[in-house]
């Protein structure tokens, strides 16, 4: 008997996955004329669920106020809305769904280098356009092809930045370097800093280069090192992830390095405050996609939308990137006039000076990803506050 | 051995998953061609995953991991020499100039998995139970992290991308047939007999004159060949491979299938593989929130690993050796339920007179 009523539930609950497959179908033949459809594509659950839930979240709300506002050139969007699950198997499964069944006209979503790369493989051979909101590997286009833009600025774009406010705003002629060894993350972001930094103060200005491995937890070893050194740096480039910057923060300024640290957008996260302590309130900057203290309307509005929406403040800056890819596609799929997703890719390599959250975006000179401002912050009072734009040359 | 009855039913059978193949491949859309792909390349792998777990009794966790070698070996023999230049500039001399067609990359990828099955396989070999799923296990996290650092060779955690993409249904269900009838080959050959012997006492096993560590040495390595070659092919249609790709979660997936269609058997390997790899993608449809019968479902995110999760511990309850158990798919056994049905209304029909 209870076998049956087990057997009973699991054949009902195929049944209604199966009737949710044939209404999809139904959707897709009745409603084709007036309607783009758009596919997000996010690791709803997962490792990765704390970066792309935000990011889903922001594309949702820009999803409901460009329909809201009558959508683009009077057609509606349609989302088309998939759990990647932080597995690559399903999320190439997804982006073949997307592409096949729903036939979407362009995909958005994935913080990760690695998923958006099995995804974007599918859409690029498919034709449709990929927007990633949360990839900043600045090879992954090249990579994958001429349908895969990003819409975060690279990760050379942001150590760029990082150097240059170094050497101009805090007027550092020297640095030291730590660089996680294990993360092509920050391998990236090591690389570009120290080739900006030297081409701006001679090539001995890097005075060491120091590293450690993901899982270190004890970073006394190059805390003495640093120490041990002769002529001390001016600033501190550590390129950590978000798990281990705090630790490292604290760690320096318990044993009484005072210099400035600079860090990438692995930092925009509450971890810093919380494992930093109160070191992390001492001259601790960082690059990353956007400030939600940052004073222009942009801004302010999207912040009061999203609370308004999800009755929270955007959780990191990925939100805010969620929420600028979906304009920024509404923006060349209006400027093409069509939904053809060749002539997106059109609009899209012609893309200039576009406002978003996130900054000014541009695809200029045959680059997918794009020129675009990167903002530095600070902690003050355990809380992040807004220093400047900076647009690296 | 098969009547010869039974070797014309079978060679009807393969062409009959030909037409079928070739009519799908006609007429389905990319989509649902690729999860029928997906499913051909997790038999394989499951199939392969059935000899060493279900038939011997060694529980290797690493199948991942001799997925990874196989894929990592076919994807850089089979690369374009001139796209291989691009993508991994500090290419040893004479792997960067060389390219093969699939079939020996697949081949390679196979025999890479063996030689490393071989490797392991002396020292890890003589545990037992949980001992030797850990170590294996261990074997896992030592190939992910060596792929991650030779970065010269693996491009490490930026992953491989532009495979080639040749994999098509048929390169997958020609893999399949092949792998079917060897691992067939292999259960009933009196090695086959010696493993199963090994796996039910090992000490009856030895006293019978069964060389222990030859028998499993063997299933060991032929399960990580087809697992080698299994996973080229998934990393062909994957067209990316990145060391990340190999976690735990891929060998724990394996292991889920292979327990689901039940260990001890091939036809449960078929049933495992072909059932865990199309609910996750019936129950997307149910996460996505839908509207059905005027009742508007929200998206409910995480609820398709949930219904999955639930699926496993109810199979593990009422039917903990798997769907299939043991039991494997024969013509003889059509041939008994037919002659048994034919009795039956032979009987009937003469009682009505």
């Amino acid at each position: 008997m209870k076998k049956k009523v087990v057997a009973l539930l699991m054949v009902l609950v195929m049944a209604l996955a199966i009737a949710g497959c044939g209404k999809s179908d139904q959707s897709d033949k009745s409603a084709a004329s007036k309607e783009i459809k758009v596919g997000a594509l996010f690791n709803q659950t997962g490792d990765q669920s704390s970066l792309d839930v935000p990011g889903l979240n922001g594309f949702k709300l820009a999803v409901d106020e460009i329909n809201k506002k009558g959508g683009i050139n009077g057609s509606k969007i349609t989302l088309v809305a998939i759990d990647g699950k932080t597995d690559q198997t399903a999320c190439a499964n997804a982006a073949s769904k997307m592409v096949d069944v729903d036939k979407v006209v362009a995909i958005s979503g994935l913080a990760d280098s690695n998923y958006a790369l099995a995804a974007g493989a599918i859409a690029q051979k498919n034709g449709v356009v990929f927007l990633t909101s949360g990839a900043t590997l600045p090879s992954l286009p090249d990579q994958v092809g001429d349908h895969f833009y990003l819409v975060p600025f690279g990760d050379n774009i942001q150590a760029y930045a990082g150097a240059e406010f170094a050497a101009k705003d805090l007027k550092a002629k020297t640095a030291y370097m730590l660089t996680d060894k294990g993360m092509d993350y920050t391998m990236t972001l090591a690389k570009y800093f120290k080739e900006r930094f030297t081409k701006i103060n001679g090539a001995d200005s890097v005075l060491l280069e120091d590293t450690y491995q993901t899982a270190d937890v004890d970073f006394s070893a190059q805390i003495e090192r640093l120490k041990g050194l002769k002529v001390q740096p001016d600033v501190l480039y550590v390129a950590s992830d978000p798990s281990k910057c705090g630790v490292i923060v604290k760690q320096m300024r318990d044993r009484g390095i005072t210099q400035p640290i600079i860090g990438g957008d692995g930092y925009d996260t509450p971890l810093l405050v919380e494992l930093g302590g109160e070191g992390a309130n001492h001259d601790v900057y960082f690059t990353t996609h956007a400030s939600l203290s940052n004073p222009s309307d942009k801004v302010q509005n999207f912040v009061k939308a999203y609370k308004a929406t999800y009755n929270s403040d955007p959780e990191n800056a990925f939100a805010a990137l969620g929420y600028d890819s979906m304009y920024l596609l509404a923006d060349a799929i209006s400027r093409a006039g069509s939904s053809d997703p060749a002539k997106i890719v059109e609009a899209l390599n012609k893309t200039s000076g576009f406002e978003g959250v996130t900054g000014k975006i541009s695809y200029t000179g045959g680059s997918r990803v794009p020129n675009k401002s990167v903002t530095v912050l600070t902690v003050k009072e355990n809380k992040f506050e807004f220093v400047k734009e900076v647009l690296p040359e | 051995m098969l009547s010869r009855r039974d070797k014309r039913l079978t060679i009807i059978g393969i062409v009959v998953l030909g037409i079928v193949l070739f009519i799908l491949n006609q007429v389905m859309a990319d989509y649902y061609l690729r999860i029928i792909n997906l499913i051909g390349i997790n038999i394989i792998l499951v199939a392969s995953l059935n000899l060493t777990n279900g038939f011997t009794g060694i529980f290797s966790m690493g199948h991942a991991g001799f997925m990874a070698v196989g894929a990592y070996t076919s994807a850089l023999l089979t690369i374009p020499i001139t796209q291989k230049a691009a993508l991994l500039p500090d290419l040893p001399l004479w792997l960067a100039n060389l390219h093969v067609p699939f079939v020996a990359g697949l081949l390679a990828a196979g025999l890479m998995s063996m030689l490393f099955a071989l490797l392991i396989g002396y020292p890890v070999l003589r545990l037992r139970g949980h001992y030797l799923a850990v170590a294996t296990l261990g074997f896992l996290v030592i190939v992910r992290v060596v792929l991650t650092n030779i970065e010269s060779i693996t491009r490490g955690a930026r992953g491989i991308s532009g495979l080639p993409g040749v994999t098509n249904s048929w390169w997958i269900y020609g893999t399949l047939v092949i792998v079917m009838y060897c691992l067939w080959r292999f259960i009933h050959s009196s090695y086959g007999r010696g493993i199963m012997s090994i796996r039910d006492d090992d000490i009856a096993a030895q006293a019978l004159g069964i060389n222990i560590t030859t028998h499993k040495m063997m299933a060991f390595c032929i399960g990580a060949f087809f697992a080698g070659v299994g996973g080229a092919l998934w990393g062909d249609q994957m067209s990316v491979i990145s060391p990340n790709f190999f976690s735990f979660n891929q060998t724990f997936t394996l292991v889920e299938m292979s327990v689901i269609g039940g260990m001890g058997s091939m036809t449960g390997a078929v049933v495992g593989a072909a059932v865990m790899t199309i609910i996750p993608e019936l129950l997307r449809n149910l996460e996505v929130g839908i509207t059905i019968m005027g009742m508007t479902l929200p998206p409910l995110y995480g609820l398709s690993q949930l219904i999955l999760a639930a699926l496993v511990v109810i199979v593990i309850i009422f039917r903990p050796q798997g769907i299939m158990g043991r039991w494997e798919f024969s013509w003889q056994h059509f041939a008994r339920e037919k002659k048994k049905l034919r009795l039956q209304r032979q009987s009937s029909s003469e009682q009505e007179k």
